[in-house]
């Protein structure tokens, strides 16, 4: 899959690409505006997963609505596949990090609800592709359920269905597992790799979890905060998306989480201050 | 989830409420009548038999059922009771025509929210007697005054509640559906109407038992008819066990309405129902 994602990368713009990127927010209490975003440049290529690391408050969130198309950049654009975006579209879908599952709807309607805002209904086959797009997160039996009978991680996997039946180019998550238990959390990372290693989608995987960024990304952009930038891209280099099982033995997966170990540590310092 | 639909702290914290979490329907109206029948008694000891409290005062459980049968048996019910179920429907019914198309405004618009808002919340904070007597200037002395009363009693709660669920309407939620396509449009039905049902059922309860209020306060300042003219009526003549048995018909009633609210809300709401088993 590397090698196939080199070729094309090498053949291919970037599908992602963001310019100048800068947001700042209005502080209503201080009167004045902070600055989330600073100048970020950032692409990415088809079928590349990206993760973005970074320190909580550093940006990331407001980074990936930017991409989402839910917040307009003060300064600066994204443009996917050369167009400017101006907001939220059928080429991008979002997992989010608190699940923003419809309360009312069950699992079924919910992994639905892409379609049928986008009027596909009326495609024949769309009850199949729900189908599929739960099977394939493992929810089978779950249809009927409504999110607030299931736990973390089974939500979670009703936004992966949502996500991947809307059949985007794009596929943006925010710390999809954050909220999910540590034990869930592996075996989940570990599938959400397989199915974008086989559905060949564009990630941007935000994370503040160092084993997430490495195992998962083909590349790593490290934010620091204060204000909001990109501090480093690394390329992973490591093969697959294997499990961290797989992983522990690789000189270089060990040598990447040092290394981010101690940038991170160092932003958290500073940040601090 | 930290969803606006997370339930409150759970009764299956300690042991006691742990028992009584995992109590069955059956054990439970058990409970609940053991309950009723120790009370019961205490009062009757109390008051019917060392009289340590004036029975005028506060009648004893066995007199006010010796009232509930004459009141039933003389007509009495059957005479006021029609009169004050269909001031509160209507009154009621007028609050939900009303208070619904408000409060959807109310949250939906700033502006309609900052210009009627403080005029509605005024009106709200008064307390319902004070309309008595202006009631009565403009609606005689018929069902109107009580209809008006228990209109402006349950409006407002039902409207501010409303109002309320789709302003805190989720907003991951609202992110998710503009990136699943929804116009700012279909944002309303889909998005904001079902996330308020919640709100709009609890501010029906609030509704139901403030209707209750408003139409008791109009009917006991003179009305001709109606269970607050009964209670009058019989505590004027000393006949408390009657005037408390006409009040535990009115609460009785008022209850029961509660538990039809809550019912349509299961059937209307099923994702409501039951804590994150
Ligand atoms: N809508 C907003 N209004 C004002 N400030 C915001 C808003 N969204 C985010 N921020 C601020 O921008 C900074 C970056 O937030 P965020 O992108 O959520 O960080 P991260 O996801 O990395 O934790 C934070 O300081 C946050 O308080
Ligand atoms: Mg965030």
């Amino acid at each position: 899959m590397t090698t196939e994602t080199a070729q094309r990368r090498a053949s291919t713009a970037p599908l992602i690409s963001a310019r100048g990127v800068t947001v700042k927010f209005d502080v209503a209490r201080t009167g004045k505006q902070m600055i989330a975003l600073s100048n970020i440049d950032l692409d990415v290529m088809e079928g590349e997963c990206v993760t973005v690391l970074g320190p909580s408050g550093c940006g990331k969130t407001t980074f990936m609505n930017v991409v989402a198309g839910l917040v307009k950049p003060t300064s600066g654009s994204v443009f996917i596949d050369g167009d400017e975006v101006s907001g939220p579209g059928p080429d991008r879908a979002v997992v989010f990090q608190d699940y923003a599952l419809l309360p009312w709807r069950t699992v079924f309607d919910n992994v639905r609800f892409g379609l049928e805002m986008q009027k596909k209904l009326s495609d024949g086959d769309w009850r199949d592709r729900v189908q599929n797009a739960i099977d394939m997160v493992g929810l089978s039996g779950f249809e009927s359920s409504y999110p607030r009978e299931l736990s973390g991680g089974m939500q979670q996997r009703v936004g992966l269905a949502r996500a991947f039946v809307a059949e985007p180019r794009i596929l943006l998550m925010d710390e999809p597992l954050g909220a999910v238990d540590a034990l869930t959390r592996e075996v989940m990372r570990d599938e959400i790799g397989k199915l974008i290693a086989q559905t060949g989608k564009t990630v941007l995987f935000i994370t503040h979890s160092i084993e997430e960024a490495i195992l998962l990304g083909d590349r790593i952009v490290v934010f620091k905060s204060k204000p909001g930038e990109i501090k480093e891209i690394i390329t992973t280099g490591i093969e697959g998306m294997g499990s961290e099982r797989n992983a522990q033995n690789d000189e270089r997966f060990h040598e990447l989480r040092e290394h981010l170990w101690s940038v991170l540590a160092n932003e958290a310092a500073a940040a601090s201050k | 989830m930290t969803s606006f639909l997370a339930t409150g702290p759970s009764l299956g914290g300690s042991r006691v409420g742990a028992w009584l979490a995992g109590l069955s329907l059956r054990s439970r109206i058990l409970l609940i009548s053991a309950e009723v029948v120790v009370m019961l008694a205490l009062w009757q000891l109390v008051v019917g038999v060392f009289r340590w409290i004036n029975p005028v005062f506060v009648p004893a459980p066995l007199s006010i059922f010796s009232g509930l049968g004459d009141i039933l048996s003389s007509g009495a019910v059957a005479a006021n009771a029609p009169a004050s179920l269909q001031a509160w429907v209507v009154g009621f019914g007028l609050a939900l025509v009303i208070a619904i198309p408000l409060g959807l405004l109310l949250g939906v618009s700033l502006p309609v929210d900052r210009i009627v808002g403080p005029i509605a919340w005024a009106i709200y904070a008064t307390p319902s007697v004070a309309y008595q007597p202006l009631a009565k200037a403009w609606f005689g002395f018929g069902i109107g005054p009580v209809v008006f009363l228990v209109l402006v009693s349950a409006v407002f709660p039902i409207m501010f509640n409303l109002a309320a669920g789709i302003r805190t309407t989720n907003t991951s939620i609202i992110s998710a559906a503009k990136v699943y396509g929804a116009s700012k449009f279909r944002l309303y039905p889909a998005i904001y109407l079902p996330s308020t049902v919640p709100f709009l059922f609890a501010g029906l309860r609030q509704g139901v038992v403030l209707a209750t209020i408003g139409m008791m306060v109009a009917e006991l300042s003179g009305a001709a008819v109606g269970m607050g003219a009964l209670i009058i009526r019989s505590t004027n003549t000393y006949q408390v066990g009657q005037a408390f048995a006409a009040i535990m018909l009115v609460v009785i009633f008022t209850i029961s309405m509660v538990q039809v609210t809550t019912l349509v809300e299961r059937w209307v709401a099923p994702w409501t129902r039951g804590a994150g088993k």
